[in-house]
């Protein structure tokens, strides 16, 4: 019976094609803004949204403008909860909303290599200490930008030395590249030496986070520059704000796509259908129950989805995977990633959509008046 | 017992503010193994009446039944099971599966029953010797001529070995030599595989092929058992 299915579909090929094409357009950029959205999730749940807070200068966005004492992290050690303090200077080409967004976060080490989830998968630690202009690169700039280890990478006034790549299971930090604190302190031009972006506190298990915050912002009131202290969380996500309000946008376009497979593959099935009305007839008359003519239909409009629908999936990771995307604004990026759950995601949503769109041709078929399709000429 | 009885069979249709009754309280006896046809002029009921019997169309009162199923009494899944197993139907334009080869047609049916892909493959290819069409097993309905098209309609008919073929003038849309091919067909399939046949042709000719002849004419069945009008199958 699938053969009679598969048959019917390959008689109308163009029809097929197009019908399948149309759906893996739609399902690609279904899947894309999806990995968009659990870019920005991850951002905003991850591991340590809420176990760590950002230190930032008090009314400042771009990492440019926040300049504070790099020793305000003495004072901030000793504040109970902390369990440790790294100070960070950020250096970024573009501060606002970027599809190419390079962003430098310029730190100890020891701590970054304490505080940060990365595996270094080409390079070692080693000659990222030893030498002062050394940098690890991000997997995803790494592949959008083409670096590889031993290469000498400059963009503005900033060259490196690519000790390392390093993977992540925190996505957003495969798009960064790290250097030590006082290389991008003095190399930048900016008269950093003694200053910093901002300080990242890592918190002990059972710290108050909005406490902590207070008591930072407090201590630190007294000091030259004031400051503002958030969950890392909620800074991200208050620095990609404009961002969100557009990404919000973009699940819109994605339900959009959904629409669009659900009436493209209905539309297809529907005159696939009502054309062979009497070939419906001429099996029910050879015995085939209404109940079996209902799955053929489905076997179709599902066939046609899941067809399209894998093959945009399947681009869209792919595409994903290669093309390292990230869309970034003030220091802070949202890396875009394949992932199973998208491609889970793909499968089941293209296998719902070829049901839902098959339904109404299927209960056609099924109940077809025999004689009177089987009269027609 | 018949195989095929109908009893105080009615059936009309509505059209507009007219209501015609092809059948009007209708008894029919049909024995295992008989050959009748059905002549009548046209309009009378006489499709109306195969179609009643395969139950693809209901009856308005009386009671059908075939091999004591109660065919009026069937749900449409049942009905459908039913003729699964027990009924083949050879429409007068084949109405064969453009998408699928001679073979495939053929074998439609066939997965419908409880069967090994061994039993089937022989079945199907039983059938289609039957009919003399194993050379075309692969071939397309398009690339069939009209009696070769009529031929695996036939096979596909028969290939489930329904206790009833029923025939809507299966010559009605072919010439006179293929006409006469389809004819010998039936006759032969009558007598050596003992199927009971039930054919409706508007043509003397054809009908006289059969063992026993009907006329259906205003609701009411006429037997013609004079036989002026038989013809040798040689
Ligand atoms: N679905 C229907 N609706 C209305 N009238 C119908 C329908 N089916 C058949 N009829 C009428 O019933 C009569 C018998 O039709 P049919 O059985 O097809 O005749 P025959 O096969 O003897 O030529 C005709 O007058 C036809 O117009
Ligand atoms: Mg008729």
């Amino acid at each position: 019976m699938l053969k009679y299915v598969i048959k019917t579909l390959w008689r109308h090929r163009t029809r097929t094609f197009l019908t399948v094409s149309g759906a893996a357009v739609a399902m690609f950029v279904f899947c894309f803004v999806g990995s968009v959205q659990e870019g920005l999730n991850r951002l905003s749940n991850g591991e340590d949204a809420n176990r760590s807070l950002i230190v930032f200068q008090e009314n400042r966005f771009c990492p440019t403008s926040s300049r504070l004492p790099q020793d305000y992290a003495n004072q901030i050690g000793k504040i109970e909860g902390v369990a440790d303090v790294m100070p960070i200077q950020v250096w970024t080409n573009n501060c606002r909303a970027s599809l190419d967004i390079v962003v430098f976060n310029g730190a100890d080490p020891e701590k970054i290599q304490q505080n940060r989830p990365l595996q270094l998968v080409e390079g070692d630690w080693q000659e990222f200490e030893s030498r002062r202009d050394a940098a690890i690169v991000g997997k995803n700039v790494a592949t959008r930008r083409g670096i590889k280890r031993g290469d000498q990478f400059s963009i503005g006034n900033i060259s490196v030395n690519v000790a390392a790549i390093f993977e992540s299971n925190v996505p957003a930090e495969e798009n960064l590249i790290y250097t030590n604190l006082d290389f991008l302190q003095y190399t930048q031009g900016l008269d950093s030496a003694g200053l910093v972006t901002q300080h990242e506190v890592m918190l002990n298990n059972n710290a108050d986070p909005d406490r902590v915050a207070r008591e930072i912002d407090q201590a630190l009131r007294a000091g030259p520059v004031a400051t503002t202290t958030r969950r890392k969380g909620a800074f991200q996500a208050s620095t990609l704000a404009d961002l969100v309000d557009l990404i919000g946008f973009a699940h819109w376009l994605g339900f959009a796509c959904v629409g669009l497979v659900l009436t493209l593959v209905a539309t297809t099935t529907v005159m696939s259908v009502e054309d062979r009305m009497k070939e419906y007839a001429v099996l029910q008359t050879i015995g085939i129950r209404p109940l079996r003519t209902l799955r053929l239909v489905l076997t179709e409009s599902t066939l046609l989805c899941l067809v399209g629908g894998l093959t945009g999936t399947g681009l869209a990771l792919l595409a994903l995977s290669l093309g390292g995307f990230a869309i970034g604004a003030e220091g802070t990026t949202i890396a875009f990633q394949p992932s199973i759950d998208l491609l889970f995601y793909g499968i089941v949503v293209s296998i719902s959509l070829g049901v839902i769109s098959g339904l109404v041709p299927a209960i056609q078929a099924a109940t077809v008046p025999i004689v009177k399709a089987l009269n027609q000429p | 017992m018949a195989l095929v009885e109908l009893r105080n069979v009615c059936k009309s249709f509505t059209k507009g503010d007219q209501t015609i009754t092809p059948l009007d309280h209708v008894d029919l006896d049909i024995e295992a193994g008989d050959f009748v046809s059905l002549m009548g002029p046209s309009g009378t009921g006489k499709s109306t009446l195969l179609n009643l019997i395969s139950g693809i169309d209901r009856v308005d009162e009386g009671s059908i039944s075939v091999d004591g199923v109660g065919v009026t009494e069937l749900s449409r899944g049942k009905l459908a099971d039913w003729r699964a197993k027990h009924l083949g139907y050879i429409f007068q334009t084949h109405n064969l599966i453009p998408v699928l080869t001679t073979y495939e047609n053929v074998e439609l049916p066939t997965l419908l029953l409880r069967l090994s892909s061994a039993q089937r493959r022989q079945r199907v290819e039983l059938a289609l010797e039957a009919v003399g069409l194993t050379d075309r097993s692969n071939h397309y309905p398009s690339q069939l001529s009209g009696g070769q098209e009529q031929r695996v309609g036939i096979a596909r008919a028969i290939v489930s070995h329904p206790q009833v073929v029923v025939a809507d003038e299966p010559t009605g849309s072919l010439d006179t030599k293929t006409s006469e091919q389809i004819q010998i067909l039936l006759q032969r399939l009558n007598q050596e595989l003992d199927i009971t046949l039930l054919m409706v042709t508007h043509d003397a000719e054809v009908a006289a092929i059969a063992s026993r002849r009907l006329l259906l004419d205003e609701g009411k069945f006429v037997e013609q058992n004079t036989d002026t009008h038989l013809k040798s199958s040689g």
